[in-house]
């Protein structure tokens, strides 16, 4: 019955009938593939528009590196200036982002289970990592030195750290990135390539263990879900906890419960 | 049920029905004057021989992650030598990750080249601006390596892109 349908495809350019598998009309020569080419055609652009994103995060990541005295001032300027580089790219590919968006097959019993995975593997890989650093850098990881003298520090550190990249990154590398890979290389491949430049941008090679598979996680359920929601709220769940055991960790929550 | 014919095009030899005025697979008209014949073939010819170099720019692009790869763990084990005993450790573990993700990408470009490339390519220019940070003074040892790399990295990526664009105008898969 399809086959049937296929076979009274009509040539775009003459309308004559064209039989299936023929590649061009034996009647006008044209190629019925145009559309393919055309939409190849477009691919070129697409990659340098993902170069140029990516140079700005590259450039704004850098600057952050650069500069010697960190402060809530300049941590909360370079935030801005990627906020807003990930906002004018997401919206300038409105046509193509906006379907992420949506929520379809929304399921509050889905979002509860991915919460509480999430949080497990943050205690889990905030756990390894603190341990990986101490073996590997001889240093401990702490996010809270900058914003300690603040009057509202936790509050401060918890939209830097939790909040911010939940909706900013996700927009821009789940959001943004992924949906024009997709118009470039296959759901994949997307998955792929969003996960490295997310792994890359965070400037970090020992990383490479906790970073990429959370990125690949990521990518893999915003192309299953074809939503960007479950993301952000993994991703603030994530680094909520990481925040959370940054201010209790674990061994003085491990105490506090042998003691009792 | 086609008709079967004994013809064969001049521009792709599949067989063709007489009452087709051009050829169902590549499009050549069979019924057109000579000129129109020649121009068709070397059309398709030119296409042909910029897709075979367009091809070699991508396997010359995916070697060039096997040499960021082996450069790299020469230097490493240059640098693990010469380093202070308490660094040895982080920068052997930091080398490895680096020279098994370039040889991971050299493997992947031969199936996945775009992705092998953008990713090697982000991390390549990625590792050259955090030693440029460290020390300023690396951005001009191996400059021209370094250029060369980011160039056919660039090339090989529009390459890709390019001859899959070529292979769809040609209808080839």
């Amino acid at each position: 019955m399809e086959e049937l349908q296929i076979s009274d495809n009509l040539c775009d350019h003459c309308q004559n009938k064209v039989s299936v598998g023929h590649k061009f009309c034996s009647h006008c020569g044209s190629a019925q593939n145009y559309k393919e080419v055309v939409i190849h055609s477009k691919k070129w652009p697409n990659i340098q528009q993902i170069g140029l994103f990516f140079m700005i995060e590259i450039l704004c990541c850098t600057t952050s590196l650069l500069i010697e005295e960190h402060s809530l001032t300049t941590l909360f300027c370079i935030d801005g200036i990627m906020g807003i580089a990930a906002l004018l790219f997401f919206f300038n590919s409105w046509s193509e982002t906006k379907n992420i968006l949506k929520w379809p097959g929304f399921s509050v019993w889905k979002l509860m289970g991915l919460i509480t995975a999430t949080i497990l593997a943050s205690i889990m890989v905030t756990f390894v990592v603190d341990h990986l650093n101490e073996l590997v850098f001889k240093k401990e990881m702490e996010y809270y030195s900058i914003f300690a003298f603040h009057k509202y520090g936790t509050w401060l550190m918890f939209a830097s750290i939790a909040l911010y990249p939940a909706i900013f990154e996700e927009l821009a590398y789940r959001g943004y990135l992924m949906q024009k890979l997709l118009s470039v290389v296959d759901e994949k491949e997307a998955i792929y390539i969003s996960s490295i430049l997310f792994f890359v941008i965070h400037f970090s090679l020992i990383s490479v263990f906790w970073l990429l598979p959370f990125a690949l996680f990521l990518g893999w359920l915003r192309i299953r879900t074809k939503t960007l929601w479950y993301g952000i709220f993994i991703h603030f769940f994530f680094n909520l906890t990481a925040c959370f055991l940054d201010l209790y960790p674990l061994e003085d929550l491990f105490g506090l419960v042998f003691q009792h | 049920m086609e008709n079967q014919s004994d013809s064969l095009c001049n521009s792709c030899y599949r067989p063709f029905v007489p009452s087709d005025t051009y050829c169902n697979n590549c499009g050549f008209p069979f019924q057109g004057t000579k000129e129109e014949k020649d121009h068709h073939i070397a059309n398709r010819t030119v296409k042909e021989i910029d897709l075979s170099d367009l091809n070699r720019s991508v396997e010359s692009a995916c070697n060039s992650l096997y040499w960021i790869a082996g450069i790299n763990a020469v230097s490493a084990i240059f640098i693990f030598f010469t380093a202070a005993p308490e660094d040895q450790f982080t920068l052997l573990i930091m080398n490895v990750i680096l020279v098994g993700a370039f040889l991971a990408f050299g493997v992947l470009g031969k199936t996945k080249p775009i992705t092998a490339m953008v990713s090697g390519l982000s991390l390549y220019v990625i590792i050259q601006i955090l030693n440029l940070i460290a020390d300023p003074t690396t951005i001009f040892k191996g400059i021209i390596f370094k250029v060369l790399i980011i160039v056919y990295l660039v090339k090989g990526i529009r390459a890709v892109l390019e001859a899959d664009k070529i292979k769809k105008e040609l209808n080839i898969e």
